[in-house]
């Protein structure tokens, strides 16, 4: 126990003076989850404001246009600017920049609101569309789609007025063209405890970060790692009858120890310091077994992480490969594991890949945990394949340090 | 103290040995010192020494045991002071201490007692609050010795002890490393320096690729069979003289010259004054440990 409680020692005094290992370990995951939150708030929250502005050219100025008009400014996915004076206006518009649409309700439109095109002999204006060229063609998509469900409602209010007291429906002499349908629509996630509501953008982003954050121990890990190695300090340990598995255990607790307070960290961060910058506080577990599940994803996510650390230091020579390693080595799993860009937003082939990278194993856990509410059976085969990483990876470390010592 | 019986070490199978058949003895209460130039295999030997290699072939007994079971009755037996600086940069030159003092499983007052005492060994009092990446070479030095000497080791393996460091700094190495087996603790030595070897150590081994060519007591390996006399003068070695004793130019008015007995130098030093040569310097009786290398390995330890 004299020689764990030393090695402990040893690790956390060089660790609280390795500044730069502190600031990737820290810092950084903070700032990145304020960063994120803030930039992908609205990706997350279905039907919130999409910053594309549009303008609408009111060639009718007929109530029902006015109607229409106001069946688009219910929808807050889009922001309609003042009216252009006339549709070449509305172009000179795009073009500067100030929108990136323009609809164009032709004159006669609320006159042959119900009447289709050569119904009557008379040909029916269509609306216009103007776009600009830079503009997604999802977001064009959700424009249109919502241009269309707009008319419809202003069809169906017209209709009913019209022809209300033929079908027994209850119409109120003189009432508004407009009316209030039961068609909005609320999303609601499904979860283990009734309906939940969609993770929002801070649920994403700390339980991402943290991950992202534990697997950076592999900085400060490595760095100390090939010191030993490097300056004889490691045979020198083994002159003195340490065994390597002592040594290893040495770093595991430190360093677990280090990642639990990084969640904890990241977690006061999510509840405290992002509502600060606009967005909604992240939302723990509310019972004793879901925060006990969430620790277990985090301790499995610490082991895997430690473990890879411990491997990049056995492979690499110089702190610079090291460096590089396990930096890329994070990136690339972080990249491919939905913490930089969230699963869902990935091609399927993408996502199948995502399935390779541990970050993604415990993303998924925390997930379950958070989002899900899901039990301890739920997170077992993240747990499995998190722990099964970290036993490969310490196992190979292994044997990668007897092969490299047996080689002096 | 130390038997070292025909053992042998290679490093890949078919590769060649880095150790081939070597038998040393080293006498408790010394400074034994293994000498030998880069690739002879005197790392390899005390790699074998300290446990971290297993040698192929041969035996060797530390007071009459296997070494692996000494080392198994007492981790403190043997202790490594390795070439590089084996510690911590990052933690101050107390906290390593402190450290290697928990790695060899000393507590409380028992370590504080062993860190003190290394600490004064070394002086190194002044420094024990600084980081040992801000310290000179010198102290590096130290604080490396000052760490072998933690668990008050029966034997010390000493690998290049002095590389780097400035001549006072050497000076009191040597002088603390001389003073060990008055402690109990006895040393093996390996450097380059043969200045060094010769200073402080009291038996010596020759090693060169793998094999010892010489070992014994210094004073006997430096003793000449035929007495040889190094002599400067103020002017030429008149022929006639320089042809009886063999002599050899060594530059500079400098001469090296065979004597049939030590008996034979005052008649020379009469013939020197009765040829009008006058002596400035002059050494008899030994060899130097640069010279004895030559002689048996017919090339300079430094090469």
């Amino acid at each position: 126990m004299t020689r764990l409680h030393a090695l402990w020692l040893k690790e956390s005094i060089a660790l609280l003076r390795d500044r730069h290992g502190l600031l990737a370990l820290f810092i950084m995951p903070t700032v990145f989850i304020l960063v994120m939150t803030m930039a992908l708030r609205d990706a997350f929250s279905p039907g919130a404001s999409i910053d594309a502005a549009y303008v609408v050219v009111d060639l009718d100025r007929s109530p029902h246009s006015a109607a229409l008009l106001k069946r688009l400014d219910q929808g807050v996915s889009f922001r309609r600017l003042a009216p252009p004076a006339d549709p070449q206006a509305a172009r000179q518009g795009i073009a500067d920049g100030r929108q990136v649409l323009a609809l164009i309700l032709p004159q006669g439109f609320g006159e042959r609101l119900l009447a289709p095109a050569g119904a009557d002999g008379q040909p029916t204006a269509p609306l216009q569309l103007f776009t600009d060229p830079a503009l997604s063609p999802a977001l064009q998509l959700a424009f249109r789609n919502q241009v269309m469900a707009a008319l419809g409602a202003v069809r169906a209010d017209e209709l009913s007025q019209r022809a209300g007291l033929l079908f027994g429906l209850p119409v109120k002499p003189g009432a508004a063209v407009q009316r209030d349908w039961p068609d909005e629509i609320v999303s609601l996630a499904v979860g283990k405890a009734g309906s939940l509501r969609p993770p929002s953008s801070v649920q994403q982003n700390v339980p991402a970060w943290l991950i992202f954050a534990m697997f950076f121990v592999v900085i400060p890990v490595s760095a100390i790692f090939i010191i030993e190695r490097q300056q004889g300090t490691l045979q020198r340990l083994r002159a003195m009858g340490l065994p390597f598995h002592l040594v290893l255990a040495g770093k595991l607790l430190p360093f677990f120890v280090v990642n639990q307070l990084q969640a904890v960290l990241m977690v006061l961060v999510g509840i405290f310091l992002v509502p600060l910058f606009g967005s909604e506080a992240l939302e723990l577990p509310g019972s004793l077994p879901l925060l006990l599940n969430a620790w277990a994803v985090a301790a499995a996510v610490s082991l895997a992480a430690v473990a890879f650390a411990l491997l990049v230091a056995s492979l690499a020579r110089t702190a610079e490969q090291a460096t590089v390693i396990g930096g890329v080595g994070n990136i690339l799993m972080g990249a491919i594991g939905g913490i930089m860009v969230p699963k869902f937003v990935m091609p399927a082939a993408m996502q199948q890949l995502a399935a390779w990278s541990p970050m993604a194993w415990g993303l998924e856990g925390f997930h379950i945990v958070m989002l899900r509410h899901g039990g301890f059976a739920d997170i077992l085969p993240s747990l499995a394949r998190l722990l099964a990483f970290a036993a490969a990876a310490l196992l190979l470390a292994v044997w990668l340090n007897h092969r490299s010592l047996a080689a002096r | 103290m130390l038997a070292i019986d025909g053992v042998s070490f290679r490093y890949r199978e078919t590769g060649p040995a880095a150790l081939d058949a070597v038998s040393l003895d080293v006498p408790a209460g010394a400074v034994y010192g293994l000498l030998g130039p880069n690739g002879a295999g005197k790392t390899t030997l005390i790699s074998l020494l300290a446990g971290l290699l297993a040698p192929r072939g041969g035996t060797i007994t530390l007071d009459g045991r296997p070494l692996a079971e000494a080392r198994a009755a007492n981790r403190r037996a043997i202790a490594l002071v390795p070439q590089d600086y084996a510690f911590y940069p990052m933690l101050t030159a107390g906290e390593n201490l402190r450290f290697f003092a928990g790695v060899l499983g000393l507590q409380g007052g028992e370590a504080r007692r062993q860190v003190d005492a290394a600490i004064t060994f070394a002086r190194l009092e002044q420094v024990v609050g600084q980081r040992a990446e801000q310290l000179s070479g010198g102290l590096r030095r130290r604080l490396n010795l000052a760490i072998g000497l933690l668990g008050k080791p029966q034997l010390l393996l000493l690998d290049e002890p002095t590389v780097g460091v400035d001549p006072q700094s050497r000076r009191f190495l040597l002088d603390a490393i001389a003073g060990l087996p008055a402690a109990g603790t006895t040393v093996i030595y390996t450097s380059h320096y043969m200045e060094e070897v010769e200073a402080i150590c009291q038996r010596i081994a020759i090693i060169d690729h793998g094999r010892v060519l010489a070992e014994g007591a210094l004073a006997d390996l430096l003793a000449s069979p035929r007495p040889q006399l190094d002599i400067e003068l103020d002017g030429p070695l008149p022929a006639e003289l320089a042809e009886r004793y063999a002599a050899s130019a060594q530059g500079n008015c400098k001469f090296r010259l065979f004597l049939p007995s030590t008996a034979a130098l005052a008649g020379l030093l009469d013939q020197l004054a009765a040829a009008g040569c006058g002596v400035r310097q002059l050494s008899l009786g030994r060899h130097d440990l640069e010279q004895l290398f030559m002689q048996l390995t017919s090339r300079s330890l430094r090469d």
